[in-house]
């Protein structure tokens, strides 16, 4: 068995494109919550979301003709790679895990408004092509001569994370030296009417872990990492940039839509997480939380980090407060939030919160990024089907 | 140093065209010779010229099910959870958190997804079903599976066309090796998504009969993997899962052990999306490193399976690569598809899995799958007693 570690990070947010820029909106505490203009919003309740602005989706370099979202994974897939300093040799041999929920559903959509709405035929059927989501998967592997495992895992809002731990499976295993993984969504009308429809969207930019907080906001982002060798990062001269330490993935088998009102499964995510990393719970310094802003998610979350951390004892924030909630994207964009907390040593904060929860015993880091020694951070990730994953990165 | 985890597989569930049960249906299917593709009878194709695929009888799998949960659930959740409780019951595992589930499948609930958005645009916002939300997203499938089995391990869901229950299988195997799990379902499902699908399929001319690049469609309708007169897959629909389990614990338990997973790979030849190049060769092949892995020469296969879909240029491209790291094998190729009997869909890989598990008399078999775009996938069974 080898040791991982992240090589390199390549982010498109909607602070725009490049990690450098993801991480400035986040230092700055800057709410990138807007009001959407991709999509109609009239008649919901919501019409607010984290979209990736328009100058920086021109500017990312790959045509337009793309799907949304395969612009952005592309993109993003791109900054990893190259951070990572990887050549075409090192990407024949790497595997290429994705996490992914929507996939090109948002022109797929356009096509299916276009035909109900007129009742002809129409011409951006082609668009059906790049509906599904391995369809990122293809499309960057061809692009960036990826020649090792190529996977695409849908476990929803945990899509992200589960695209790490799996693929850093493959590498602590000795499958393959390196890996490229992350998470990608474009933003998408049944999305966002879906979670309109389940009420469980905030009508002004979420709050999370607050009081008054009425839920979550939808955003879009493509995040990747690259995953390796530790070895063999060291032998080829690369950067390292965190270590891997340890992945939790377990399921509730509780409900399709709801928590495990006790955190069961969560909790037990990241007891496997601190098990792999042979560290005990006071060794964690910080915890990026899955933390949506909407009511169940946060006291859950909440009661099950007091569970295996203790009540009260580390700083958690959310930094979907930020960014919003990036669907298959979350994961893997908080994996980077945390591994660039621990580089800069700085917590990001939890935005929009005025008064903390009295259920949720944490400091939630308010409004203001806050100066800490952070050595080890642990970030969590969940989804609809009660899909759980937690990842602890290292300095 | 620890030894790494063998494989084995204990148990199988299967629901298509053909019928549902365990290993008895599996092996009644393998001895099957007349195809299960009839005229679509669930909706009207009498516009289109693919008529043709592989339907789940509905009044079979609704038997295996209370009313309560047969309105609970979509009918691919419904397809799921029936062949993942068939495998469960054939293996006799047990639930919690030692046991994972992967779920492989091609395009999920779409059915839900369509009715969601026609909702939608039928009344507006009051149209939009908070029920029918979470089918959209492609996991629905495991989240039902988990609930109604108690899988408190991973679950995944891999999405991929063509060879979905490949990967699930070698991705489920891989969870073992690697300490998530100490059992895991692992297998596949799609259903027929219904007219609109099929329309969209036929337009984009991805069924029997293909269009040719000028635009004609050429030949009789029908699924005839690796033949000569090959012009497209047939859909299908239904689930098959297989239960893994690490070979000591399942030992161990006094478990049946019908086969030995002994290699499970996945790779990516990089071509471009949807392309099937014939000319295309694989220098890091899958298949090669299955076999090393596993220790089997390739002289040793006693049979060979393939995911021959009957797509001209994906079954020219994938016997090209089997000649190209076996040689030629007039024992062996062309391979055994499935696909002719009960159509193409995300658990056919899982169901030649589990076929190939009941037919090891004549040596190991390998379970190899190629996808256009370049997904390959390789899989290699053998006797328990073999090693």
């Amino acid at each position: 068995m080898s040791r991982v570690v992240v090589s390199g990070l390549g982010v498109v947010s909607p602070y725009g494109s490049g990690t450098k820029t993801f991480w400035a909106g986040l230092a700055a505490g800057a709410c990138a919550i807007r009001p959407i203009t991709l999509i109609d919003t009239e008649g919901f309740r919501s019409r607010v979301a984290a979209e990736v602005p328009g100058d920086a989706m021109a500017g990312l370099g790959v045509s337009p003709r793309r799907a949304r979202a395969d612009r952005l994974g592309l993109a993003a897939a791109r900054e990893a790679i190259a951070d990572a300093g990887l050549g075409p040799a090192d990407r024949a041999e790497a595997a290429l895990v994705i996490g992914a929920v929507g996939g090109g559903m948002l022109e797929g959509e356009t096509w299916y408004w276009e035909e109900t709405r007129t009742g002809r035929p129409s011409p951006r059927i082609t668009a059906l092509r790049s509906i599904l989501p391995y369809t990122h998967a293809e499309t960057i592997g061809w692009r960036l001569g990826i020649g090792g495992p190529k996977e695409t895992v849908v476990m929803a809002c945990a899509s992200g994370a589960a695209s790490i731990a799996l693929a850093a499976d493959l590498v602590r295993e000795g499958v393959v030296p390196l890996a490229l993984a992350g998470g990608v969504d474009a933003l998408t009308r049944i999305c966002f009417m879906g979670f309109n429809a389940l009420k469980l969207l905030d009508p002004d930019p979420c709050r999370p872990f607050d009081r008054d907080r009425k839920g979550m906001s939808i955003g879009e982002a493509a995040a990747f990492v690259v995953l390796e060798d530790f070895e063999r990062c060291r032998a080829r001269g690369a950067r390292e940039v965190a270590k891997l330490l340890g992945a939790g993935v377990s399921t509730d088998a509780h409900h399709v839509t709801s928590p495990h009102p006790e955190g069961e499964g969560m909790a037990r995510a990241m007891t496997l997480a601190l098990d792999a990393a042979r560290l005990d719970p006071g060794a964690v310094d910080y915890v990026n939380a899955h933390g949506t802003g909407t009511l169940h998610n946060d006291r859950t979350e909440a009661r099950a980090i007091a569970r295996v951390l203790g009540a009260g004892r580390v700083p958690i924030s959310s930094t979907k407060s930020l960014v919003g909630h990036t669907m298959a994207a979350a994961g893997s964009l908080e994996a980077v939030a945390s591994i660039l907390a621990l580089h800069h040593g700085l917590i990001p904060p939890t935005a929009n919160l005025a008064e903390v929860d009295p259920e949720i015993p944490f400091d939630c880091v308010p409004n203001i990024a806050r100066p800490a020694p952070i050595e080890i951070a642990l970030t969590n990730s969940f989804g609809f089907g009660g899909q759980n994953v937690s990842l602890i990165f290292g300095r | 140093m620890s030894v790494p985890r063998r494989v084995v597989v204990t148990g199988m569930g299967t629901v298509s065209a053909a019928g549902l049960g365990g290993r008895d249906m599996v092996r009644a299917l393998h001895a099957r010779r007349d195809s299960a593709l009839r005229p679509v009878r669930g909706f009207d194709t009498s516009a289109l010229p693919c008529h043709l695929a592989g339907e789940v009888d509905d009044e079979a799998l609704d038997a295996l099910f209370d009313r309560d949960a047969a309105r609970r659930l979509s009918r691919i959740c419904r397809l799921t959870v029936a062949a993942c409780r068939l495998a469960v019951e054939d293996a006799g595992v047990d639930a919690g958190p030692s046991l994972g589930l992967v779920v492989g499948t091609e395009y999920g609930d779409f059915r839900s997804s369509g009715e969601f958005a026609t909702g939608f645009l039928k009344r507006g916002p009051s149209g939009l079903s908070p029920m029918l939300f979470p089918g959209t997203v492609m996991n629905a499938m495991g989240a039902a599976a988990s609930i109604a089995i108690g899988v408190k391990g991973p679950t995944v869901t891999v999405n991929q066309v063509t060879v979905s229950s490949e990967i699930a299988l070698a991705r489920g195997a891989a969870l073992i090796v690697h300490g998530r799990a100490e059992a895991v379902l692992a297998g596949g499902v799609d259903e027929l998504c219904g007219p609109v699908y099929q329309r969209l399929a036929h337009e984009l001319g991805v069924l029997s009969p293909m269009r040719r690049p000028d635009g004609q469609r050429e030949g009789v309708e029908g699924c005839r993997p690796y033949a000569p007169d090959h012009n497209g897959p047939a859909l299908g629909e239904g689930a098959t899962f297989l239960v893994l389990e690490d070979h000591e614990l399942a030992r161990a338990r006094g478990a049946t052990i019908l086969a030995e997973l002994r290699a499970a790979r996945w790779g990516n030849i990089p071509v471009a999306p949807y392309a099937a190049p014939v000319a295309r060769r694989d220098p890091r092949s899958v298949l090669r490193a299955s076999l090393a892995e596993a220790r089997v020469p390739g002289t040793a296969l006693g049979s060979c399976w393939g995911s021959g879909t009957g797509d001209p240029a994906l079954d020219d491209w994938e016997l090209a690569l089997l000649h190209a790291d076996l040689g030629e094998r007039p024992d062996l190729f062309p391979p055994r598809s499935a696909v002719a009997l009960v159509g193409q869909h995300g658990g056919i890989g899982a169901l030649r899995a589990a076929a190939a598990t009941l037919d090891l008399a004549a040596g190991p078999a390998l379970v190899h799958g190629l996808a256009r775009g370049g997904c390959r996938a390789a899989l290699v069974l053998a006797s328990p007693a073999g090693r």
